[in-house]
């Protein structure tokens, strides 16, 4: 009997380094298949728009960080691994009962439930991607709810929305949760408030606050406007019901025949472009409601599997309570499966 | 899988495969309605998982893993009801509404309904409204509060809620349901005969009759049987379809297109003209009235397979098919698309904890500590105000009765929420002027004259509270109580239980009762039995037994269902309202000074008043008893040398056992007077109490036993005239068991003493 799985799909920040070639590592032996004509489509509206090829960018000698994570490169660089990801899914094996994403992962699965056609799909994310560039507006800071086992510090979140609303007093401030990310809280925000927010918030796990390079103040009133430019340049007739359910960034479950396309539009480049994203609901919601057999995580990178896995744990998810937990269940028997990490995609690949 | 459930759930596919689907009359199409093809399919959606739901709970009880088959099946035409309401609208369920709760959950994005539901089937500790105590239907979010709706004990409540929206509005509070929202309410046909369906319709015919502002739907689901009993033909729309004040709408619960239409119309006619409708809509009910239930002891195979041929879901296939949004093949493709998620989610809901201790069972009985902000004492400048035309009597020792006036009067000005109810309590004041100006101080708003119906009075109460209103209702006399007991026992003591502490319906219920009225008497005016609330859990009961006491304590009451939601009973006692004087004429010792909140000498929950420090006798009372122990203690002092304490409870449930063992601990011989009937009364708890804490302690300790006795009035019912005491505690009678408690000569009392 096939597995039950449900498919995330990735945001910006997961093409780094080490996913360099990523494309011709793991898809590139497939000249003549649907997704090497998908790969030239994508090339081909790149060249048309005047940008350069995600083949090129992902078969550059050297990762520049100033150039692959730009918003404009990195999005088409993204969508291309993880939708070309997608299609890797051994269909023999895996039922794909549902979809979600991170952030712009929420692009790749409405192109992956084909609620965005391989056109539409190239034509919007690359849209919002360059958007996103142009404007540069703000940035996004990282800072944890959780400890380094993965369980919730008590009183954290607490601390962080007053911290967040002391900040927003100064009158130059504009600060926003921008990602509910399983433990990790995204901030968004202008440079004003980012900076305030650097000064104040304590140095932690070693890595934390972290500013993410080249990202905006995503899903934040601070981008209403490239929402705005957004909806005139896309139209509503990109969009289709989708052929897979379908849960977004506010945990709403988008289902293949009562799917209004309009309604699905008006979210995609609305409210999620600059109100929150609840990466933390949508997994919960996805877990409930369809109670997966494997969670599967589209390439490239995988730092999604953390946040995942704090998720799961937020909610004790088939019990599970700390990381040493996810870790001892990863080893007998994963429930979440990551394409981006070699041994675990060739079970989701066959 | 019960042989019915497995016919409908078979019939499904083969009648859409076959196109076999039955007709309508009615012939709407979606444009008419204003619905558009995505929504009919996301109707039909919930629809799938509410029967889903149901097959799958046979299934789940079939293993021993679920427990509750009453399902939904045949009335899942509700979802165009959960579509056509705001989610901020209140609603109070039948127990066969799943669909509608699951299409409600589609309002708000981030629910999980499908899972929330199996968890409750499991009786799971996650379930996320009653923590696995009941499967219910309710959700904090949805503003569904959970009940179990069975007996339509839950429509008096929705008329209080309906009624404090606009009440609100008009104060400007916000206790979190819409100024603009409107209340739902929906139960079956049967329940609509029953004496609180009639009593809450009536109720909310008589309030719109008089143009008091009602916003409130009731939906009748009308399936033409309870149980195994048929509902007659006809006999809801013709009990209904013409009453005053009450706007009649009939729906085919059959058809989406015309349920949705007349919901909507329902929905807009309660909120914009915040009146009251009766929402009366045809369905079916499928697979029996629960899984237990064998249908053929009582209905023909044909009646059972002409209901079965009218199921809902495919009615709705119909329309699907008829207006080009579904082929046949797609909507199989649904319906066993949600069988298989269906029992999939099931799998895992299934493994997530069960309570397992009582304690944990118990956690939700007391709801959580409020988080209403604290309120401001009232300024002086307002006191004076209120108090003006009493400032003569202010500084002069007054009576319970009085005492009680001001003590509501300074409550309502300092607590904005606060709002009376009960018959007769406005303008008049009440039958005993305990409420006397309060109505012309604040208004009618706040000293709602109720009609003549119990039942009503507390729904009100419990629906007030649900909207951030402090409700104080008043039941005019004790024995009044009984016919509407289960607002109190069924409902407002189990909300905070069966929503595991989410919602709660906090008020302070004043009860004048107990016997001893002069020159009066008769049974429905002096009950003397409290059983009705001592064994409710949760539930606190205050008696106070002089004036002093009833203003303390009373702020006390009014402080527990404030700031901790409780349900308090504030039980006074009619004898001792107008009591001035305690053992002569004229001594004025019943009367006490007005404490004003300022001053006030807060009385705890749980603390007692005592009366002397001797330890030859302790008499343990309450109420008139304790009014009559203190007449009987100075005779014992003064003619018989006897070192005693006299101990009023105050508070009579919960019971202060640890300060009980304290306060009897040094005494050597315990008398308890008790005014109530022996049977359930306080005294024996009591009785038990002490021998299980006391007696079996100095056993152990090679202690000599606590000699005990006690007094009750007789298994009798209180009669009229001169005979009204005559089954009741009196001094006489306590100075004797007191004397022969104590072995010694009664003859040496000035009074007439006759052995008890």
């Amino acid at each position: 009997m096939k597995q039950k799985a449900l498919v995330i799909c990735p945001g910006r920040g997961t093409y780094n380094k080490e996913e360099l070639g990523y494309l011709q590592r793991f898809h590139a032996a497939e000249e003549g298949s649907d997704k090497a004509a998908f790969f030239a489509r994508l090339d081909s509206y790149r060249q048309h728009q005047g940008q350069i090829p995600v083949s090129e960018l992902d078969g550059r000698d050297t990762f520049v960080m100033r150039e692959h994570t730009r918003g404009d490169n990195a999005s088409p660089l993204i969508h291309a691994c993880a939708y070309a990801d997608f299609l890797s899914i051994d269909r023999e094996q895996f039922d794909v009962v549902a979809i979600t994403g991170n952030s712009m992962g929420w692009y790749i699965a409405l192109a992956a439930a084909q609620a965005l056609k391989e056109p539409a799909a190239i034509e919007v994310i690359n849209t919002m991607g360059t958007l996103m560039q142009e404007s540069m507006i703000g940035g996004q800071m990282i800072y944890p709810l959780v400890d380094e086992n993965w369980r919730l510090i008590p009183g954290r979140r607490d601390y962080l929305l007053a911290l967040m609303a002391s900040i927003n007093q100064q009158a130059e401030a504009d600060l926003y949760i921008s990602i509910e990310l399983g433990g990790l809280l995204v901030f968004g925000g202008n440079e004003v408030a980012l900076k305030q927010l650097l000064e104040q918030l304590p140095p932690e796990q070693g890595r934390f606050p972290l500013r993410l390079h080249n990202h905006a103040a995503f899903h934040t009133p601070l981008l209403k406007a490239i929402a705005e430019q957004g909806q005139k340049m896309l139209g509503a007739e990109l969009f289709e019901a989708p052929a897979i359910p379908l849960i977004d960034g506010r945990g709403h479950i988008w289902q293949p025949y009562s799917t209004d396309t309009q309604a699905l539009h008006q979210y995609t480049l609305g409210h999620q472009v600059y109100l929150a994203y609840d990466f933390s609901k949508a997994l919960e919601v996805s877990v409930k409601e369809f109670a997966p057999d494997r969670i599967i995580i589209l390439g490239p990178g995988n730092t999604l599997g953390g946040a995942v896995a704090q998720a799961l744990i937020n909610i004790n998810w088939q019990g599970l309570s700390c990381k040493a937990d996810f870790i001892s269940q990863q080893k007998q028997d994963p429930y979440v499966l990551a394409m981006g990490m070699e041994e675990q995609r060739v079970k989701v690949c066959g | 899988m019960q042989n019915r459930a497995k016919v409908v759930d078979e019939n499904f596919i083969r009648r859409v495969e076959l196109g076999d689907l039955p007709s309508s009359p009615i012939s709407l199409s979606l444009a008419d309605v204003g619905l558009r093809p995505p929504e009919l399919v996301e109707l039909f959606e919930s629809q799938l998982m509410s029967r889903h739901l149901d097959l799958q709970s046979r299934l789940l009880q079939a293993r021993g893993e679920a427990f509750y088959t009453i399902g939904s099946s045949g009335h899942e035409g509700c979802v165009a009801i959960g579509k056509a309401f705001d989610y901020r609208d209140m609603a109070f369920l039948h127990y066969r509404d799943a669909a509608f709760l699951i299409q409600r959950s589609k309002q708000l994005p981030g629910e999980t309904i499908l899972y929330d539901m199996l968890l409750s089937f499991a009786a799971s500790a996650d379930d996320p409204i009653s923590g696995g105590r009941h499967k219910v239907l309710g959700s904090k979010r949805l503003a569904v509060p959970p009940q179990t709706s069975t007996i339509a004990s839950h429509l008096p409540k929705a008329v209080g809620a309906a009624y404090s929206i606009p009440l609100a509005k008009r104060m400007k509070l916000d206790g979190g349901l819409p100024h603009d929202g409107v209340v739902l309410c929906s139960f079956g046909d049967a329940s609509s005969n029953h004496s609180t369906a009639q009593g809450a319709i009536n109720a909310a015919a008589w309030a719109a009759y008089q143009k008091v502002p009602m916003p409130l739907v009731f939906v009748c689901e009308d399936n033409g049987i309870g149980i195994s009993t048929a509902t007659p033909e006809g006999w809801v729309a013709a009990n209904y379809a013409n009453r005053p004040g009450l706007k009649y709408i009939y729906c085919d619960g059959l058809n989406l297109l015309d349920t949705y239409r007349k919901a909507r119309e329902a929905a807009f006619y309660a909120r914009r003209h915040r009146l009251p409708v009766f929402l009366h809509m045809r369905t079916v009910r499928l697979m029996g009235h629960a899984g237990s239930d064998a249908q053929t002891a009582y209905l023909e195979r044909q009646a059972i397979e002409a209901m079965e041929a009218q199921d809902p879901l495919l009615h709705t296939a119909r329309l699907l098919i008829d207006n080009a949004v579904l082929d046949a093949a797609q909507i199989c493709e649904l319906y066993e698309a949600m069988r298989e998620r269906t029992a999939r989610v099931a799998e895992q809901a299934i493994k997530r904890p069960k309570l397992k201790t009582s304690e944990q069972v118990m956690a939700s009985l007391i709801p959580p500590k409020s988080n209403l902000p604290a309120f401001k004492p009232a300024m002086p400048e307002a006191r004076s105000e209120i108090f003006a035309r009493e400032s003569r009597f202010l500084n002069e020792p007054q009576h319970m009765a009085r005492l009680i006036n001001w003590t509501l009067a300074d409550l309502m000005l300092e607590q904005s929420n606060i709002i009376l109810a009960g018959e007769d309590i406005g303008p008049k004041g009440g039958v005993y002027n305990v409420t006397g100006k309060l109505s012309e101080r604040f208004g009618q708003h706040r000293v709602i004259n109720t009609l003549l119906d119990e039942q009503s009075i507390l729904g009100l109460a419990i629906g007030l509270g649900h909207n951030g209103f402090l409700p104080i209702p008043e039941i005019q006399f004790l024995a009044y109580v009984h016919n509407a007991e289960d607002q109190i026992r069924g409902e407002a003591a189990t909300l905070s239980f069966f929503s595991n502490g989410q919602y709660s319906n906090p008020m302070v219920l004043r009860v004048a009762g107990l016997a001893y009225q002069k020159g009066f008497g008769g049974h429905f005016h002096n009950d003397n039995s409290l059983a009705v609330f001592r064994d409710i859990p949760g539930l606190v009961v205050a008696c106070p037994s002089n004036g002093a006491d009833a203003v303390e304590m009373l702020r006390a009451c009014v402080k527990l269902a404030q700031e901790q939601q409780r349900v308090v009973v504030f039980i006074e006692p009619i004898a001792l309202y107008m009591t001035r004087d305690l053992h002569e004429e004229g001594d004025g010792l019943w009367t006490h000074d007005y404490v004003p909140p300022a001053e006030a000498k807060p009385i705890q929950p749980g603390e007692f008043g005592q009366y002397g420090e001797g330890t030859e006798l302790c008499i343990l009372t309450y109420g008139n008893g304790y009014f009559l122990s203190r007449q009987a203690a100075k005779v014992l002092e003064e003619q018989h040398g006897i070192d005693l304490r006299v101990i009023d409870l105050r508070w009579l449930a919960p019971l202060n056992e640890a300060q009980l063992a304290e306060v009897i601990a040094p005494c050597a011989h315990l008398l308890i007077v008790d005014e109530c009937r022996g049977a359930g009364s306080v005294s024996e708890a009591l009785m038990a109490m002490v021998q299980e804490q006391i007696q079996d302690k100095r056993q152990a300790l090679d202690k000599p036993a606590l000699k005990v006795k006690r007094l009750t009035a007789a298994e009798s019912f209180i009669p009229l005239g001169r005979a009204a005491t005559c089954t009741l505690p009196s001094k006489e009678s306590i100075l004797a068991l007191a004397l022969n408690l104590l072995g010694k000569d009664a003859s040496r009392s000035s009074v007439n003493v006759k052995t008890a």
